[in-house]
């Protein structure tokens, strides 16, 4: 199992990131002696499906899990039969699929250079809470295992489709 | 908790790699030459690259057809006014309730002196510009971990970060422990230089003084008469400048992109989406809702939706296609295009950045604080508040903006939130910089660009390594269709990017519809 990432960053950096445009490579430096917290994060709960949901995949998803239609659209969650595969589940939320972001470490940093990502034990987590929620019932949990065996090798700038 | 785990050490150097410094390519004049008779191009998208190629065809020619999904133009290019309603996806709308002349720019806000394209467009147009105020020494720099979470003078701290690196470096000097790279004689100049740079006092330290309040400011300030006499104030040791962590904010203006002197346009950055608008008058149509685009040998078809009318599909046709629409969505319509630009299409995610907007019933940033626009940058999730570069001591209610989230967990959880959660945190996290914000808080508006229905998405993200594979197969023609926005350039998120990827592509587009004419 992954260790968990935080948000503690050596400065400069992430606030280069935040504050204006453009960065779009990204490069993972070696750890440094010692860490300087500079951004503070909302709180998420560890390993609870629910509240990774409800912070960050409702976003788009929405909170029912409908999805939404403008200009395009976000694909519902709720009685999609994509779900039924948890590895596919899986793959969407290690690297990313079009315009959604990857939350799998090594996919993250290479993609968008964010330090700030979900575990295994959270990725498999929320999988398993979309797949038994807003009409779904699929019984067949993932495990965070499971989720690290599937991750692929993420070269630098693995590609997210 | 996710995250302000201990012991996480990794360290993300996010690196300015490919395009960041890069010096637009725009050139004026923009001489197109003439249309082939009777050739059009069919324009997908009212955005600024959209805007600027029809622009620019329609100048040399061409008939052109603009198809918008909104009812306006602009797209990202866009101000938030009272009496403004704006509905995210989720249904959620919003009405702006800031008082007449207030507003907010949830997209783009400031032009680069050095974006000579987006600036030229202005002066074309009409477009009034104003000095958009990036770099404020009164403003703040805060992190909560640091200082007790008491946010800090920018000016101060970077008095202080340069003095003791000065002092440290004058130490080395005279320890001759630089003798190996710096010669006798340029050692003197050294040290005289890094006492001026680092304001250091005549023994090269950075002490207490005359000299180090002149940068970091007094504790109280010369004066007249009597009471005249100013009392410095104290430096802040190296140890605790260092682990601030706020030496980080230091260099952002001094980036390229963000160097002063920076402008906005009076009035608000949609100023420039709609003085196109005017000028392109019935070739946009608006409230079109493009849903598949086909290409043949003769031409190419956009098939639409007229979202108010709701009667059934339309086709617009021309010779050529400029395709603008966000890749977010662009993935989402049929096209007959090949492998590469489909890859490259589906290769780019976007950024979930969001803004939020507060109105206030007066201005105390300036009137308690002496900040006069600029940018406080924190550690709190909202990244930084941004004080208005006009209408300084104006009485009456004032607009700042209250939120501009980058970090991508931070903008997600606040991206699920609801519009007035959103706002109610961006005044909870404000309030521990300006406590005034609980007793002055007046209304907000927010904006989640990952909510954004006809953008879903801030601005696409590249890395070296999605550009390497699929940039060019992005940019180039396939059949009869073309590629622009800010996606398609090495400015990301700048409507440079977008201006000068229409002209590359509206250049590419002319020779291959004159080539085309030459052989009918």
């Amino acid at each position: 199992m992954k260790q968990q990432r935080g948000f503690t960053a050596v400065a400069g950096c992430l606030w280069a990131a935040v504050a204006f445009s453009m960065i779009f490579g990204a490069a993972l430096i070696e750890a440094p002696a010692r860490a300087i917290t500079i951004l503070d994060a909302e709180p998420v709960s560890l390993a609870d499906g629910r509240e990774v949901y409800e912070h960050i995949c409702q976003g788009c998803h929405m909170p029912d899990g409908g999805g939404a239609i403008g200009a395009g659209h976000y694909p519902a969650l709720a009685k999609n039969r994509n779900l039924a595969s948890r590895q596919f589940m899986a793959l969407t939320l290690l690297m990313g699929r079009r315009n959604m972001p990857a939350f799998g470490a090594k996919h993250a940093i290479a993609q968008i250079g964010r330090p700030a990502v979900l575990t295994d034990v959270q990725i498999a987590a929320v999988i398993n809470y979309v797949r038994m929620h807003f009409g779904n019932h699929y019984t067949d949990a993932i495990t965070a295992a499971e989720v690290a065996a599937l991750d692929p090798a993420a070269a630098p700038g693995v590609d997210s489709h | 908790m996710i995250g302000l785990s201990a012991g996480s050490t990794a360290m993300y150097q996010a690196m300015y790699s490919l395009g960041l410094a890069a010096e637009t390519s725009f050139q004026e004049p923009i001489r197109l030459g003439e249309a082939p008779r009777g050739a059009s191009v069919l324009v997908l998208g009212a955005g600024m690259a959209g805007l600027v190629a029809a622009y620019e065809l329609r100048n040399a020619g061409y008939q052109v057809q603009v198809l918008e999904y909104n009812e306006r133009a602009g797209g990202r290019n866009w101000t938030l006014r009272g009496g403004d309603r704006y509905t995210e996806l989720g249904g959620e709308t919003q009405e702006c309730r800031f008082d007449p002349g207030l507003y907010i720019n949830p997209g783009p806000w400031r032009l680069p002196y050095h974006h000579r394209g987006m600036l030229s467009y202005c002066k074309r147009l009409g477009v009034a510009l104003e000095p958009f105020v990036q770099i404020n020494h009164n403003a703040y720099l805060h992190n909560s971990n640091a200082f007790g979470g008491k946010p800090q003078r920018l000016r101060a701290v970077k008095a202080d970060y340069h003095g003791h690196i000065a002092e440290l470096l004058a130490k080395a000097t005279q320890g001759h422990a630089l003798d190996a790279d710096v010669n006798a004689g340029d050692r003197e100049v050294l040290l005289d230089s890094l006492r001026w740079w680092g304001a250091l006092d005549k023994d090269y330290k950075f002490s207490k003084g005359a000299q180090s309040s002149e940068r970091r400011g007094f504790d109280r300030h010369p004066g007249g008469g009597l009471s005249a006499r100013p009392v410095p104030s104290e430096p802040v040791g190296v140890s605790d400048v260092l682990n601030s962590g706020l030496w980080a904010a230091l260099p952002l203006g001094e980036l390229y992109d963000m160097q002063t002197t920076m402008f906005q346009p009076v009035g608000g950055m949609g100023q420039v989406g709609q003085a196109f608008a005017r000028e392109l008058g019935p070739l946009i149509r608006y409230n079109a809702k493009v849903v598949e685009i086909h290409q043949d040998a003769r031409g190419v078809s956009a098939i639409f939706e007229d979202r108010n009318a709701g009667t059934g599909r339309q086709t617009a046709q021309a010779d050529w296609c400029i395709c603008t629409i966000p890749l977010s969505i662009l993935g989402q319509i049929p096209m007959n295009v090949g492998t590469p630009m489909t890859e490259a299409i589906a290769a780019v995610p976007y950024s979930t950045g969001l803004k939020v907007g507060l109105q206030f019933k007066r201005r105390f940033w300036e009137q308690d604080e002496e900040i006069y626009g600029g940018i406080t940058y924190t550690s709190l999730p909202i990244g930084q508040i941004s004080y208005p570069s006009s209408h300084f001591f104006a009485q009456g209610k004032g607009v700042l903006l209250g939120a501009y989230i980058w970090d991508m967990l931070n903008s997600e959880s606040f991206s699920s939130m609801t519009p007035a959660q959103r706002v109610a945190k961006a005044v909870e996290y404000g309030g521990q910089i300006h406590p005034q914000y609980a007793r002055e808080f007046d209304n907000g508006i927010a904006v989640a660009w990952h909510r954004v229905p006809f953008a879903m998405g801030c601005f696409g993200i590249w890395s070296d390594a999605t550009r390497d594979r699929h940039y060019d197969n992005l940019c180039a023609f396939d059949g009869r269709i073309v590629l622009a926005g800010e996606h398609a350039s090495y400015m990301p998120a700048w409507q440079e990017g977008a201006v000068t990827s229409a002209l590359d592509a509206i250049g590419r587009l002319h020779q291959r519809a004159l080539a085309a004419g030459a052989s009918t």
